[in-house]
């Protein structure tokens, strides 16, 4: 490893190059094969949680179809679905990429499309069409991480390649592994704690791991509760105690803050006021209506709700419940 | 009896056709198969909102091309013998080469009931395979999995709502005709409320024109509700059709307005009535996301009732002194803090592209941690992102603690 590599974040630098070295996803590393030995490639959709190594297979795909300049050649590219605005630009950059044949590999190129369920049904027709349009030089990798939000029309046109969420046995030797690369001491309470907080999602866990290790060369569990409080939680439950005071629009405009400037996504508040309502000073009775609250408005979240509007809700349900001993 | 301007003004030549430029080329390039006797697909499926121009682009063509349109209603038939009398009939006469072509339209098929009109999908899919003559078939939403068999044997052409701009280009020309004036203002707010729909825009535009005729423009402007005269409604109202009588005359989109409601209900409501205030509101939210998503414009008509009688039958006490409206909260808040969000964004799209995702995730999966690895050192990383210094004093704490508003220079 080149001493310029001392400086990647750690998700970049432990990334699978190949697909032998993608972790967990043994049927779709061995339909990948497949597909590279009989160079039959068909468009496909990879589905699955975040962390989960997608958009990494693609590129070490593509690596073993195309050889090691995949990139340089012009072979393989990706565009995220998320960033480009609006259909037309993509159309535009799809065009003119597929427009003609590369002058090498095997007569056609590669294109990710990445977080692909961020566009509209309507994009998502009009894309088909584009998908169908240049086929004959391009195929497509379609990324996605619910299925059920691409068309049918689309799904149906792709081979569909569903990644698994890591289990822990999986995360932990991914951590071990980088450990020991990166010369820090990991406990197993920190490992188990990392995992409570990433679940399946790798990319998470290492990004956690390497917070830990920029406060302490130790990392414990107490490590990783400093780094996730740092990320989420110390906001998060001021924001719940301003509300539990009545005080609502003071709640708010930390929500505001939370949403807007600070960045965070309602998925990450969302888990977080889920793990603060135990320890909340309301009757227990309470705890499971917050709870049951919680839910929905992470339901109505997931449909499409606007996060600020229903986390708003959320706020001004709790402001009338009674803090316990008052 | 008067000429309805939808029908009037419907194109006559291809030519004429709003926008969907795309559509219709796909059309023209479907028939020209038929025309070399070799269609890709022997039927089409156009389909996409109301009003953008799918069945006029056949009758424009055959109008062109002196054809007939055989036009049939897929709801008018209700079983498989009524189909195959009717479609079958017109398919199986006469062919593309004889000397006045024919085309045979069906409208609304995905009217088709699934038990009522048993059998007429299959009939369909039979007739298109075996038809000497070209069919097309328009459907405002061709997804319906009953549906499934049919697309499978129709070239499928997308029509999308018709851009706004063009919409009033449209409405201007119609009013030079039929000699009305019109304000610019009242072209766009036609324009504006049509949601890309053409026909209804043209059918706002007649309706206008009648009222004008019986001097009623005149009182309209007294009518218009201001934006604090609407959130007075909505806050006041005790009844329910007096509520959602709030959005009526008023120039704002129910999105807009929304937000005015919601950020001056804190103020307006006490905290019981807010959180039930604020539950309507949120389920208003779920409607307009959806209209907004899967352009579902019929979902306002519950929208709008939870955004404003959700919020007035909420309302159990009276405030005891008179609070006056303000700007919503939420558009002074983002405006005050442009600069850090203008900050967090593009040390977003730097994260985004070194990590291969998009900017909005890097967000939640990459900023919170980067922050966390920038806390101690890390230098290195902030090369590696390439971020500058001011980001990195930025993300180190430095601004996100100054007070907001204004920066002192």
């Amino acid at each position: 490893m080149s001493s310029e590599d001392q400086h990647l974040p750690w998700v970049e630098k432990y990334r699978p190059r190949r697909l032998d070295d993608v972790v967990n996803q043994e049927e779709v590393v061995a339909t990948l094969k497949n597909v590279v030995a009989t160079k039959n490639v068909p468009h496909m959709l990879f589905a699955g949680p975040p962390g989960t190594g997608k958009t990494a297979t693609a590129h070490a795909f593509a690596q073993e179809l195309f050889g090691p300049r995949y990139l340089e050649d012009g072979l393989f590219v990706e565009i995220n679905a998320s960033d480009e605005r609006g259909i037309e630009t993509i159309r535009e950059r799809v065009k003119t990429y597929a427009r003609t044949v590369p002058f090498r590999g095997i007569g056609f190129r590669i294109l990710l499309l990445d977080e692909s369920d961020q566009l509209t049904d309507a994009a998502q027709h009009a894309f088909r069409r584009t998908m169908e349009q240049f086929s004959a030089t391009c195929r497509f990798i379609l990324a996605a991480n619910y299925s059920n939000r691409i068309i049918e029309p689309i799904q149906s046109r792709c081979a569909v390649l569903r990644f698994k969420p890591l289990n822990m046995p999986m995360v932990e030797k991914m951590l071990r592994r980088i450990s020991e690369a990166e010369k820090i001491v990991l406990d197993d309470s920190a490992v188990q704690a990392i995992y409570e907080f990433s679940l399946g999602d790798m990319r998470k866990a290492i990004n956690i791991l390497q917070s830990a290790a920029s406060l302490s060369s130790k990392v414990d569990e107490k490590t990783v509760y400093k780094v996730m409080g740092l990320v989420s939680r110390g906001e998060v439950r001021r924001m719940l105690e301003l509300a539990l005071d009545g005080k609502f629009k003071e709640a708010r405009d930390l929500l505001r803050e939370l949403i807007y400037v600070k960045g965070h996504q309602a998925q990450d508040i969302i888990s977080t006021m889920a793990r603060e309502i135990p320890s909340l000073n309301v009757s227990e009775d309470d705890k499971i209506k917050l709870v049951d609250v919680l839910g929905e408005t992470d339901y109505r979240i997931s449909q499409g709700g606007t996060p600020e509007v229903q986390l708003q809700a959320f706020l001004a349900k709790l402001s009338l419940v009674q803090r316990a001993g008052d | 009896m008067t000429v309805l301007w939808a029908e009037k003004y419907r194109p006559s030549k291809v030519s004429e056709i709003a926008d969907n430029k795309q559509a219709v080329d796909e059309f023209l390039e479907w028939i020209g198969g038929w025309l070399k006797g070799r269609p890709s697909k022997k039927a089409a499926l156009l389909y996409g909102p109301a009003g953008v121009g799918k069945t006029s682009l056949v009758h424009a063509y055959s109008r062109e091309h002196g054809w007939e349109v055989i036009e049939m209603n897929a709801s008018d038939f209700r079983t498989r013998e009524n189909v195959e009398r009717i479609v079958g009939a017109a398919s199986s006469q006469a062919s593309i080469t004889a000397a006045k072509g024919k085309i045979i339209l069906i409208d609304e098929v995905d009217g088709i009931e699934a038990r009522a009109d048993a059998g007429a999908v299959q009939s369909l899919v039979k007739i298109v395979a075996e038809s000497r003559v070209p069919i097309v078939m328009v459907a405002n939403d061709p997804w319906d999995p009953k549906l499934a068999p049919l697309r499978e044997v129709c070239q499928m052409i997308q029509f999308r709502r018709i851009p706004k701009p063009t919409v009033a280009g449209h409405i201007k020309k119609i009013a030079a005709m039929e000699k009305l004036k019109i304000s610019e203002e009242k072209v766009k707010e036609i324009a504006e409320s049509s949601g890309g729909d053409l026909r209804s825009a043209i059918n706002d535009l007649q309706m206008y024109a009648s009222a004008a005729d019986t001097g009623l423009e005149a009182g309209e402007r007294d009518r218009r509700n201001e934006v604090f005269n609407a959130l007075a409604t909505v806050f006041n109202a005790k009844s329910y059709s007096n509520a959602v009588s709030a959005l009526n005359n008023l120039d704002l989109e129910p999105v807009e307005f929304f937000t005015w409601v919601l950020d001056n209900a804190p103020e307006q409501l006490s905290p019981t009535d807010l959180a039930a205030a604020l539950e309507n509101l949120a389920k208003a939210d779920l409607f307009l996301q959806r209209v907004n998503s899967k352009q579902a414009w019929h979902l306002l008509r519950y929208a709008v009732p939870f955004m404003t009688a959700g919020v007035a039958l909420a309302k159990k006490k009276t405030t005891p002194k008179f609070v006056k409206f303000s700007y919503p909260s939420r558009i002074r808040y983002l405006s005050q803090t442009r600069g850090e969000r203008e900050m967090v964004e593009s040390i977003c799209s730097k994260l985004g592209r070194a990590l291969h995702m998009s900017s909005r995730k890097a967000r939640t999966e990459a900023l919170p941690f980067i922050k966390v690895m920038l806390s101690s050192d890390g230098e290195e990383l902030a090369d590696f992102f390439e971020l500058t210094d001011r980001e990195v004093e930025f993300l180190r704490g430095g601004e996100a603690k100054k007070p907001r508003g204004r920066s002192r220079g």
